[in-house]
């Protein structure tokens, strides 16, 4: 008589394991995704605070550029100023473009581009590209995964009840997807 | 048209191969265990077994905690430096942001070979060593895939799987061993039974000696085969990391044209091989012995990614 009592505690004990898993997996791949969050804002501070030192080296060859000076400056300002990421995000992509412009002017100036100094500043901006496009992808990766365990079943009956819900991709503006990968390192 | 391979798909056929691997060795290990205690007197069994367990497991451990110090010794290892290996911590710092790991500690070695290799009991204990060669013939993305490659094996915890499937290869080997070494005095005791028991237990024997050379032998070779699973696994998880299947493909492509000098070859010892990359020794053609699965192989699964 005792069988189906130990059937019911056993079915109780499964349950609670399968909550206890389900919220932690859910916490452990929304820290993830905090964490890849965190990881594109530590390259863009980088990059960031590269621009002066670039600046202030372009300036000394190319007195005449200040419009795109002045565009890599005022995107760097507005990087700092931004609080929520949604807004570093957006300033990182001109500062991004604003640069790209600062290197194909650089073609102009031979001087510039035998300068030591803007050579290393160079390849180390590209550096910082690279790995801000990897923290894109980590952090869409992140979302992927979360976006899968929040989705499939079982684990979707379980984020119905802990009210988690799928999360947004980072979306890459479009001009940025268009740029090929380009060796500028070829040590 | 070819076939388009998912990586995702690739990396979960590469697990559940890895899986039925281990499946094959365990049944081997029961049915050689069963056939022991069968053919001798179970109790007798017994003590063997806890022994050569106990044995097996404190030598593994210790090399298990010490892999990457030994591999890096035996290769004379250097670690890098920031500033003379700057593209190696560029992709290094790219493939961990990639991966979500730490960073691993990255070290050089002095080969003329493009090769590269991972260490350590878990991502947070990680070395990973690159030759200089590959440094100075790869370029960027080539070595992003190369380094990328070394990072998935992190990622996928292929050293500590790796360490288990040993522990139970040398469970097998230590086993079949010490039953073989057994018979030479159980046999005299035994002698002189011509009843029906006596006769099967003969025929048990036999069996057993039989399993007991073939086992040791079977279990490495299945060791083999996942060494090599596990390498296929590594590729699919660095395509995966970099989004870029021809910067490993293209180093995988110079690994197999390049000419390696006979002098470099001895700089590895024999049971490094496994860990690298790519085979150290450049052996012309893939059999049931080979770390490795063709180099021509895994560039071709690569161009279908």
């Amino acid at each position: 008589m005792l069988w189906w009592l130990w059937l019911i505690i056993a079915l109780v004990f499964v349950v609670v394991i399968m909550f206890i898993y389900y919220y932690n997996k859910f916490v452990l791949l929304g820290n993830r995704i905090d964490n890849s969050l965190s990881q594109i804002d530590v390259q863009l501070q980088k990059r960031a605070d590269l621009v002066p030192n670039l600046v202030k080296t372009v300036q000394g060859y190319a007195k005449h550029e200040r419009k795109i000076m002045q565009a890599v400056t005022d995107a760097r300002k507005a990087f700092l100023g931004a609080t929520d990421i949604k807004g570093k995000l957006k300033a990182g992509n001109e500062m991004q473009n604003a640069l790209k412009s600062i290197f194909a002017i650089a073609e102009n100036y031979p001087q510039l581009r035998a300068n030591e100094n803007f050579l290393q500043l160079q390849q180390e901006l590209a550096a910082i590209e690279d790995k801000v496009a990897y923290a894109r992808q980590f952090y869409n990766d992140s979302i992927l995964s979360y976006n899968n365990g929040v989705k499939v079943f079982p684990g979707a009956m379980f984020a119905s009840m802990y009210g988690m819900k799928e999360k947004e991709y980072l979306k890459i503006p479009t001009e940025a997807k268009a740029v090929p990968k380009v060796d500028f390192d070829e040590e | 048209m070819v076939e388009h391979i998912s990586f995702q798909d690739e990396i979960s056929k590469n697990k559940i191969k890895s899986f039925l691997l281990i499946v094959v060795i365990f049944v081997f290990f029961i049915i050689l265990g069963a056939l022991i205690s069968f053919a001798l007197d179970p109790s007798y069994f017994f003590v063997i077994m806890i022994i050569s367990i106990i044995f097996s497991l404190s030598y593994t451990l210790i090399s298990y905690y010490n892999s990457d110090k030994i591999a890096l010794a035996s290769v004379r290892a250097k670690p890098a430096s920031r500033t003379e290996h700057r593209m190696l911590f560029n992709a290094a710092e790219s493939m961990s942001i990639a991966s979500g790991l730490p960073m691993p500690k990255l070290y050089v070695m002095e080969s003329e070979q493009i090769n590269a290799f991972a260490s350590g009991r878990d991502p947070q204990h990680a070395v990973m060593c690159v030759t200089t060669g590959a440094l100075k013939k790869l370029n960027k993305q080539e070595l992003e895939g190369v380094v990328g490659h070394e990072m998935s094996h992190i990622a996928n915890y292929d050293m500590r799987f790796m360490t288990t499937v040993a522990v139970l290869v040398g469970l097998i080997s230590i086993i079949a061993e010490i039953f073989l070494r057994s018979l030479w005095f159980s046999g005299r005791n035994n002698s002189g039974g011509k009843d029906e028991n006596g006769k099967l237990q003969i025929i048990l024997i036999l069996l057993g000696v039989f399993f007991a050379i073939l086992a040791p032998i079977v279990a490495n070779l299945v060791s083999l085969a996942i060494s090599r699973k596990r390498e296929f696994g590594a590729d699919a998880t660095a395509v995966k990391l970099t989004r870029y299947p021809p910067g490993l493909k293209n180093a995988l492509i110079k690994i197999r044209d390049e000419s390696v000098p006979e002098k470099d070859k001895k700089k590895y010892a024999k049971a490094m091989a496994p860990l690298f990359m790519s085979d150290p020794y450049k052996k012309k053609f893939t059999d049931m012995f080979s770390t490795h699965p063709p180099i021509n192989e895994r560039i071709k699964i690569l161009d279908r990614m």
